[in-house]
């Protein structure tokens, strides 16, 4: 369910490869003896589902769970990049009626506004039924937060998605390398020292302060990087780029937008202050520098910490997490779609009906970390009380709730992806010393915004 | 086709859809009827019948897409010429068009020379294991793309990438390849160079070969070095197979795409376009913003440039020769 924004290219792009997840569950005698762990066709009593999907969207420990559910099921998975699985793939096969569509997709939410335009790609959930019991997405619409359901409506009022995670966004940092440069390190103290951005960048600056000679030559800093700050500041507003004027489309107002300016400028400023390591996300040598200590903290979406453990495992203990400056954040998460030329529809449903309900949700954090989008959650026992040792201890359950309690519904529109992309550009001009002038990037920015139309 | 005088004096190929009547007009029993003629198309149909549909009508159809503003999903609305003219306005488009022929320029070159060179040491009589050598050549050209952007990526890698690691122990800064224009250049001109100098070095090859022994056998007696051969034997023979490795490598490299895709990871060619090509654009324009009619311009643009720079390489190759005869 994670965004990975420059995206786990390598691995993503050529392993589109279908991976048969799932150890062998115990099968109930009253069940029988169906197995389909190796099926690759319908038949014998087998149905293989197929999903593609990028990233942590379906996470191997429940899928063997509904193995043990369904053993008549086979999960086919096909894991892709973002932008070649919600762009490319779903786009033409659309535009194909249809043709080679999976059973089913899944859809980040980048992508959702664009997709809310197309809503004849997909199959309207509100007229699907499950199995059990006979719930169809407008009986199961109050267990999800009310702006994350909004961002699975199509424009006619279909039902397009169903939300899997919250990203939430908090700063995940390395409270070894913190109470070394003798600033605050526990989580709390943290907390209040950055909690406005200004703050958070002085911070900064008092680590890189003192960081030895020999550390800034191997290009150690603080933050891993600084445009990271930008589209955290803007799901801070209430608006991104799209104003909610009533209508399915909604206005374009990133020009005129104050949250644009300050998301655009405080990135600067940040980079000015030289606290950003310039390593791009999810490249090899951030997936290197998360052991090795290159940057002392990065903006971690709920997701991001199972990600955090995988690449950096060595570190476990290192790490805590402090709230996000400025209050709540967000970033990533999708939804799961079912599209027009699936061919399965019901079992597709009956899947993504019982995959995305709180108890499996719930499930999701414990192992994974994905915060989940259900809020009956927010406040069980479970998820507050949770505490992950790989983070110190540090209550990530209730430091995620009330981050995301504290989000406003922000509307997402069709060119999302697209301004998103320019706006990043502008910014990285600025910050890598192509560009002097500020202002002259923000203009470009904005211009190349308008080309997206 | 042996076409004897027989054939040429019948008025009508026979027909594949009858029997030929074999006894008629056969006075030479060992002529072969001419069947070139609807037999040929016959024979010939499969290759056209899929270009037709895979080649010709997708370019026909991109043609027709570049004058409208295409929505595949909604809307196709006739504009005219605007998305050409939004193109020669369009910054990004000649940032692509300066990033391709600079990535071209930094990999063509290195690469003839390189493969000239290799070429040169395969083609010496006294190598052992010559087969080797020239089965190992082809290594690289066979190696995925994806493969090898992936690694080449690590190499490049800023702060534990091998290179600067190498560049670290000599005692200068690191340099950041990706985020650098000229250095991400470099980075992707390596790819290519990898890829392609053992496939053109045996191009080169063959073509060395084809140069007649007494040449070399004259040039010896004549006292001339082993520099001066290769200076004043080979490379003489070598322009026709120079003018055709460039043009195909024009095309090619005009066209370079998997190598910046993977070095950034996203279509937008670098986080500030640093090294986005033609191709990456196109791409970018089609399926991230989804405008396909001017995804369909970029295209066109694409083939006559393509088209100008074989031309132009065709008549200063061509020039060159001339000049030397």
């Amino acid at each position: 369910m994670s965004r990975k924004w420059i995206s786990t290219k390598t691995t993503a792009v050529i392993t589109a490869s279908l991976i048969a997840i799932g150890a062998l569950g115990v099968i109930s005698p009253a069940k029988a003896t169906i197995d389909c762990t190796n099926a690759s066709a319908d038949g014998n009593g087998c149905t293989v589902l197929t999903v593609n999907t990028f990233g942590d969207v379906i996470e191997p420990a429940l899928v063997s769970d509904y193995k043990k559910l369904h053993p008549e099921i086979k999960l086919s998975i096909k894991k892709s990049d973002l932008d070649a699985l919600n762009g490319t793939a779903l786009y033409t096969q659309c535009a194909a009626g249809g043709a080679g569509n999976p059973d089913i997709a899944a859809i980040e939410i980048s992508y959702s506004g664009f997709w809310r335009a197309y809503p004849q790609c997909f199959t309207d959930l509100k007229t699907m039924h499950t199995t059990d019991g006979n719930k169809t997405a407008n009986d199961i619409k109050g267990q999800y937060l009310p702006w994350r359901w909004d961002q699975g409506v199509g424009y006619n009022d279909s039902v397009i998605g169903i939300p899997t995670d919250v990203g939430g966004l908090q700063v995940a940092y390395r409270w070894d390398l913190f109470k070394k440069a003798g600033l605050p390190y526990q989580r709390d103290a943290v907390s209040a020292a950055w909690n406005t951005w200004p703050k958070f960048i002085d911070f900064g600056k008092k680590y890189m302060a003192k960081l030895t000679p020999a550390q800034k030559k191997a290009n150690i800093g603080f933050l891993d990087n600084v445009g990271t700050i930008y589209a955290a500041i803007l799901n801070q507003g209430t608006q991104k780029y799209y104003q909610n004027d009533g209508t399915d489309a909604g206005k374009l107002i990133y020009k005129s937008n104050k949250q644009v300016k300050l998301g655009f400028d405080t990135t600067i400023d940040a980079g000015k202050a030289g606290i950003g390591t310039r390593i791009g996300q999810f490249s090899s040598d951030w997936n290197v520098g998360m052991t090795k200590g290159t940057f002392a903290a990065m903006l971690a979406p709920a997701w991001m910490m199972d990600y955090i453990k995988g690449q950096a495992p060595d570190t476990s203990g290192k790490w805590d997490i402090a709230n996000i400056p400025g209050g709540g954040g967000n970033q990533g998460g999708s939804q799961l779609s079912i599209p027009k030329g699936a061919k399965h529809k019901q079992e597709a449903w009956d899947f993504i009906s019982w995959y995305l309900a709180p108890a499996q949700q719930l499930k999701v954090f414990q192992i994974y970390g994905l915060f989940p989008s259900t809020p009956s959650l927010y406040t069980n026992a479970d998820l507050v009380g949770f505490k992950d040792p790989f983070f110190n201890n540090a209550p990530t359950g209730k430091i995620y709730a009330s981050g995301v309690q504290k989000l406003k519904p922000i509307f997402e529109g069709k060119l999302e992806r697209c301004i998103d992309m320019a706006m990043g550009s502008a910014i990285s001009l600025v910050v890598n010393g192509k560009e002097k002038v500020p202002a002259k990037a923000f203009a470009k920015g904005l211009s190349d915004a308008d080309k997206c139309k | 086709m042996s076409q004897s005088s027989v054939a040429r004096r019948a008025p009508k190929p026979p027909s594949p859809w009858k029997p030929v009547k074999q006894s008629r007009k056969l006075s030479n029993p060992n002529a072969v009827v001419s069947l070139n003629g609807r037999w040929g198309y016959l024979f010939t149909a499969p290759f056209f019948v899929m270009f037709l549909i895979f080649g010709l009508a997708p370019i026909i159809y991109s043609v027709y897409i570049a004058f409208f503003n295409w929505d595949a999903l909604g809307t196709q609305d006739f504009i005219g010429l605007d998305n050409f003219t939004a193109l020669i306005a369009d910054d990004r488009f000649w940032n692509a068009m300066v990033n391709t022929f600079d990535i071209w320029l930094m990999s063509t070159i290195p690469m003839l020379v390189l493969s000239i060179g290799l070429a040169a040491v395969l083609h010496n009589p006294y190598l052992r294991g010559s087969t080797f050598w020239r089965t190992i050549l082809l290594v690289p050209n066979i190696t995925s793309v994806l493969a090898i952007a992936i690694v080449f990526g690590q190499l490049f890698g800023r702060d534990f990438g091998i290179v600067n690691d190498i560049i670290g122990a000599l005692g200068f800064q690191h340099i950041d390849f990706v985020q650098g224009t000229q250095s991400s250049h470099i980075a992707i001109a390596s790819m290519i160079v990898w890829r392609w100098t053992g496939y053109n070095a045996l191009i080169f090859l063959a073509a060395m070969l084809a140069v007649p022994g007494e040449l070399y056998e004259s040039a010896s007696l004549d006292g001339a070095t082993k520099w001066q051969q290769f200076r004043y034997v080979t490379l003489p023979s070598l322009r026709n197979t120079i003018t055709f490795v460039l043009i195909v490598g024009t095309i090619g490299g005009l066209q370079v795409f998997a190598e910046p895709l993977i070095l950034g990871g996203s279509y937008n060619g670098g986080d500030s376009g640093q090294f986005s090509t033609l191709t990456l654009f196109l791409f970018d324009q089609a399926f991230v913003a989804y405008k396909w009619g001017y995804a369909a311009a970029i295209g066109i643009m694409i083939t006559l440039i393509v088209a100008i720079v074989s031309v132009i390489n065709f008549y200063i190759t061509r020039k060159l020769a001339g000049e030397k005869k």
